[in-house]
């Protein structure tokens, strides 16, 4: 198990030590960044710093020397990424901060997915991410999809007053194991379950594990209206998805 | 401690009196946001979007809150969009059973320099409709209840207009540049306040949602409290702050401004906030929208009035503006709580079997800092 002292960067040292307070997560993220180059941490730094311009010229020059993509993307922009995630669970930093780091995180994926995509690597997962019909509000969706593409999921987005037949075809056209409805509004949270028993109409219930968010969804409300899950932040949904893939997988096992 | 005799007040002199901090002859039944719902709109003819935009319809399911459930405030600005609407946003008017919402994904606005009013403002349709509103309900309803108008401060004029991302993002980038943009902004804050105060209005809500969902308690203290404190000075009516979620943490900083009072979510507890206001300023709220006033009966929202009175909240009601399924039987459980209550009180009794003391309805009540019965 590495310790503090075998991470170079002193940034990423400080961050450690005054922000992630959990034990599991400490040791996570000491072994994550131990195992990293100073290279790969000095991107990883200035992502938590939310400095995207350093970020862009960082993971161009890494590429340009020849370390691999896959490896700038886990161990410089993800592992930064999960930092910044635990910061903002814990209030140690708010939206505007967040704002700033995925688009630190944009800097550099923007010189990567080419190269990913290209390379035919697969991605961990597939989220279709949407806000349901007769909502505008996108500020908490589009938290959970910056949080989701640091953690490696590619996302596609379908915005806010989204159809319960527009959730549909994107899970078919991306062929998504996983979906995320948001809605802000008591008034909307039932247009939830009713694209719930669209899928279930259209036999698409099972393929599919469905994820529901916002400020007034609680657990009780999830389970009522038959999502797989809810939680309650975007460091949250990630867990869940990482989860709900899990147990899809051992599903199709089965 | 003193006591006095207090007599039966009407509902405007209670709702101001508590808004003043002075003695009250029991807890005001408040919602400084909305308390319309389908229901409400079904049973007077005046159903959404009309009643967002025609001010007979408007000041008619606004009385409502009188006239059917028995509050004592008056509240015809069901939204967050009128003012946004006159400045030129573009604004999703949805139906009856659904919320009018900004677009803000189609922002108006790119640049300070953008920010400009435009000459008809206060006639477009969407702000005149308030100002007319207002004036029948003062009319009609002005010496029994408290006609409470609602002008959004330039932080939540800044989200609809810039939208919420660029909005926020710049305030990380450039903070001067957020600051001039809401210094501009604020003028739209107070002329839309001083008109609502012409056409009759008693106090007015200010929402400016610079709430702990999004941004720290630190955030607002650098960028809003002068502004606020400034607002307080230049709208001669008592003001409601009001911003939903997680707030503990500015409660303190909003207690400086000079605001009457705070609208409060739940997401706060009574105790706590009442600790970090420390006396200095009137709490309104904070009764659970989602789980009770939606999800559950009027049983479990009497608990939470009574949660709320025990710990010496001043003006008891909704969280926010009430979900528009809301049933009529749950929000008249709010009155109908406080008045129990109180009575119980009065009886030497509580109605939630707590210890707390209080007033009663129309016999003595003890008068402490900031009008509160409940201590």
């Amino acid at each position: 198990m590495a310790e503090l002292n075998d991470i170079a960067n002193d940034f990423l040292k400080d961050e450690i030590e005054d922000f992630i307070e959990r034990p599991e997560e400490r040791t996570r993220i000491i072994n994550a960044f131990a195992r990293a180059t100073p290279d790969m941490q000095e991107i990883s730094a200035a992502l938590i710093d939310g400095d995207n311009g350093t970020v862009d010229t960082l993971t161009r020059k890494a590429l340009d020397e020849g370390i691999e993509a896959l490896e700038v993307m886990d161990d410089g922009l993800i592992a930064g990424m999960s930092v910044v995630g635990i910061k903002f669970r814990e209030n140690f930093i708010f939206v505007p901060e967040v704002l700033a780091c995925a688009r630190a995180m944009k800097a550099g994926m923007a010189h990567i997915e080419p190269i990913l995509s290209a390379s035919g690597i697969e991605p961990i997962g597939t989220v279709i991410m949407g806000t349901v019909k007769g909502d505008l509000h996108d500020i908490g969706k589009n938290l959970c999809i910056m949080m989701l593409r640091g953690a490696g999921f590619v996302v596609h987005d379908l915005g806010v007053d989204t159809s319960e037949d527009e959730f549909m075809d994107a899970v078919e056209e991306h062929e998504a194991p996983l979906l995320g409805m948001s809605a802000l509004l008591t008034t909307t949270m039932p247009n939830m379950g009713k694209t719930i028993d669209a899928f279930i109409d259209n036999d698409m219930r099972e393929d599919v594990k469905i994820m529901v968010g916002g400020a007034s969804v609680t657990q009780e409300f999830a389970d009522d209206m038959g999502a797989d899950g809810t939680a309650e932040d975007a460091v949250g949904c990630v867990e869940l998805a990482q989860r709900l893939l899990e147990e899809l997988k051992q599903e199709q096992d089965d | 401690m003193e006591e006095h005799v207090i007599k039966q007040m009407k509902g405007r002199d209670r709702v101001l009196a508590a808004l003043q901090g002075e003695p009250v002859d029991r807890t005001p039944v408040c919602n400084p946001t909305s308390v319309a719902t389908v229901e409400l709109m079904d049973l007077v003819d005046a159903p959404f979007p009309d009643a967002n935009r025609d001010p007979e319809l408007m000041a008619r399911l606004a009385a409502t809150s009188y006239t059917e459930l028995g509050f004592d405030t008056i509240m015809p600005v069901f939204t967050i969009i009128q003012e946004s609407s006159a400045l030129g946003c573009d604004i999703q008017w949805e139906q009856k059973d659904n919320w009018p919402t900004v677009r803000m994904n189609n922002p108006i606005w790119n640049d300070v320099d953008d920010i400009k009013v435009p000459s008809d403002f206060l006639t477009h349709r969407d702000t005149k409709c308030v100002l007319d509103a207002i004036s029948r309900l003062k009319k009609e309803y002005g010496d029994e209840v408290a006609i409470i108008g609602k002008t959004m401060g330039p932080w939540s004029l800044g989200y609809h207009t810039f939208g919420v991302e660029p909005f926020l993002l710049t305030s990380l980038d450039d903070p001067g540049k957020t600051h001039l943009a809401l210094d501009r902004m604020k003028e739209i804050t107070v002329e839309f306040g001083r008109a609502q105060i012409e056409a009759g209005a008693d106090a007015l809500t200010l929402p400016d949602h610079a709430t702990g969902d999004l941004v720290s308690g630190e955030y607002y203290r650098r960028f809003l409290r002068d502004l606020h404190i400034e607002m307080v000075e230049r709208i001669p009516i008592p003001l409601i702050m009001h911003i939903c979620g997680r707030t503990v943490d500015r409660m303190g900083y909003i207690a400086e401004t000079g605001f009457a009072a705070f609208h409060f979510d739940s997401k706060n507890t009574p105790m706590e906030s009442m600790e970090a206001v420390d006396g200095q300023i009137s709490l309104v709220g904070n009764i659970n929208n989602p789980e009770t006033l939606f999800a559950r009966g009027p049983d479990e929202v009497g608990h939470e009035v009574c949660q709320n009175l025990e710990h010496g909240i001043h003006m008891v009601g909704p969280e926010c503006a009430v979900p528009l399924q809301a049933s009529i039987e749950n929000l008249k459980a709010i009155p109908d709580a406080v008045k129990e209550w109180h009575r119980n009180h009065g009886c030497g009794g509580t109605a939630c079997g707590g210890t707390a003391n209080g007033g009663t309805l129309n016999g003595e009540s003890k008068e402490t800092d900031r009008g509160k019965t409940g201590q």
